[in-house]
């Protein structure tokens, strides 16, 4: 099958959504499928996968509590018309086509096996109400759309009046529970913590708080945070006697995180709001290591109400505490959620979402049928192409 | 108020213009639900010629197979408005055996199927639920109504297929 993916954010620079198109790129290719990924990117040189095109600069506008780099304009539509004629694909999956960028311009060019994924859960947005009468009939010539949790669902409920399938994101099982720990980053007591620190939604603040009622009851807790960001200006919180605690690893690639997991006694994700699905709990799931979790809906899901993991009560600090010391201490309970945690990453596996995605894909194809231009099928447009010809 | 001249063809060419947009909304929530519905029904004719082979083995029971056999048929012959109720019939039969571990057991590669075949109808039900919904949504809207935008294609037909005993099939 020849499909064609998009993504509405930069290729070079990380992020949930790129991260789960290069994935199931991959996933496909080693099936035998033909894949094309149309991304914007910053600087061309710097991609590295062969599938890859990109579609130009993007621009950066502030979204849900991040910068989103995205790209649209005529110049950017003609790359996309391009794309999508020279791609003569069986399925187009668009991410995110509900936001101003590539997919959403394919979706309005193209016409036929269109499928959409919907990454976002953001509460009701003024701004989504008054371009929602222009956005649904656009959104509406996608065959299937796809929410990855229920929460990303209710939003695409709420905003655009659709249903969904759910289909959660996917990762490497394999990778995360084959990962060697690393010797520098593992003694006991180590919390870890992953992500964009400097931005408040991910809550390292919480975390920090929640610092010193831990290491009343256990000194020798140490915490590691990776993630790009500066930690000098995180650390200006912390009382100094705790801050040789405390040590930040900065960016660190896959290979690395997936041992950092292996590695720390208990992973915490003290998010505030603004997750839709959260990507790294199944990831320390695979891996096997204790999860503490603030309880915002996307975790609370995703975790099943505690049985995969510590829910603790969202922003509150000294909660986060108690259960963090819980985990440390008793440790039948972090064995448990151990088992329990990599049993359950297996049906966020690539073999299962991969599989789950491509009935999707079926169900929104006709028999032969292609992705065409939607300029193609109109009868001013034939009649031009005709006399082109002649 | 006196409208210059010039408007009124700018009113009637607009007009012109959002009903052949609004049809072609339509049309295309036609062509998905009909795309949807020709991938279902290729599923379920997949499923119940599984379920006539599965009719062949000799350790299912006389009772269990007359069961199978009849549903089978009956689902395959069935028409659009008695499909789900054929269908879930034959799910119920389905469920029947699945339950049965050592039979599913001795054929692993015929049950295998069953439950992909499973899997796929749920995702197919639900996309082909919510086209038939959107479609008769846009349908009972008053200016599709009053211009008769639908043309001359069938009501899409609400499909009633008990989702919840398919994922039971699975188990």
């Amino acid at each position: 099958m020849k499909i064609g993916l998009i993504s509405p954010y930069a290729w070079d620079v990380p992020g949930g959504v790129q991260a789960h198109i290069r994935d199931l790129a991959y996933h496909y290719l080693d099936q035998g499928h033909e894949i094309s990924v149309l991304a914007p990117a910053s600087d061309e040189s710097s991609i590295v996968e062969n599938f890859v095109v990109s579609a130009g600069r993007p621009v950066a506008i502030p979204y849900n509590g991040a910068v989103a780099r995205v790209l649209f304009g005529p110049v950017a539509a003609s790359r996309v018309r391009q794309w999508v004629a020279g791609g003569d694909f069986d399925v187009l999956h668009l991410h995110e086509p509900a936001i101003p960028s590539l997919s959403l311009l394919a979706c309005s060019i193209a016409e036929g096996p269109l499928v959409g994924t919907f990454h976002a859960a953001a509460p009701r947005q003024k701004v989504t109400f008054a371009i929602a009468p222009f956005l649904e009939p656009v959104i509406e010539k996608l065959r299937a759309r796809i929410a990855v949790s229920e929460i990303a669902r209710e939003t695409l409920r709420i905003h655009l009046d659709t249903d969904a399938v759910v289909i959660p994101n996917g990762i490497s099982a394999d990778f995360y529970q084959r990962a060697e720990a690393n010797p520098a980053w593992s003694r006991e007591l180590t919390i870890g913590f992953i992500g964009r620190f400097s931005e408040p939604r991910k809550g390292l603040n919480i975390l920090l708080e929640a610092l010193p009622k831990i290491a009343l009851v256990l000194p020798d807790v140490r915490l590691l945070i990776a993630g790009p960001g500066d930690g000098m200006e995180a650390m200006e919180s912390v009382n100094p006697a705790l801050r040789s605690r405390i040590r930040f690893l900065g960016r660190i690639d896959d290979d690395a995180k997936a041992s950092f997991l292996k590695s720390v006694s208990v992973y915490v994700a003290p998010n505030t709001g603004g997750e839709s699905f959260g990507i790294i709990l199944t990831e320390a799931m695979a891996s096997g290591v204790p999860i503490v979790a603030s309880d915002i809906p996307a975790f609370s899901q995703l975790l099943e109400d505690g049985k995969y993991g510590l829910l603790f009560e969202n922003e509150n600090s000294s909660d986060l505490a108690d259960k963090i010391i819980r985990v440390l201490k008793d440790q039948d309970l972090a064995q448990r959620y151990s088992q329990l945690g990599r049993d359950h990453a297996a049906r966020f596996d690539w073999n299962q979402v991969g599989d789950e995605i491509m009935n999707v894909y079926l169900h929104a194809r006709g028999e032969d049928e292609k992705v065409t231009l939607l300029s193609e099928a109109r009868p001013w447009s034939r009649l031009f192409t005709r006399a082109e010809e002649e | 108020m006196e409208m210059p001249v010039f408007v009124i063809p700018i009113i009637i060419l607009f007009v012109i213009w959002y009903l052949s947009f609004s049809a072609t909304r339509l049309d295309r929530l036609h062509q998905r639900v009909e795309t949807s519905w020709a991938n279902l029904d290729a599923i379920l004719q997949r499923r119940a010629s599984l379920a006539l082979e599965l009719t062949h083995f000799p350790e299912t029971d006389p009772a269990a197979n007359l069961l199978l056999t009849s549903a089978a048929h009956h689902a395959r012959a069935a028409d659009i408005s008695e499909r789900s109720e054929a269908e879930s019939a034959l799910t119920g039969a389905l469920l029947l055996l699945r339950q049965e571990s050592w039979l599913v057991a001795k054929y692993p590669d015929l049950f295998e199927e069953l439950d992909q075949l499973t899997e796929r109808l749920r995702v197919g039900i639900a996309l082909h639920v919510e086209g038939v919904s959107a479609a008769r949504a846009r349908r009972s809207k008053l200016i599709y109504r009053v211009f008769r935008l639908a043309g001359k294609a069938p009501l899409p037909v609400k499909y009633a297929f008990e989702d919840d005993s398919l994922v039971e099939v699975q188990r």
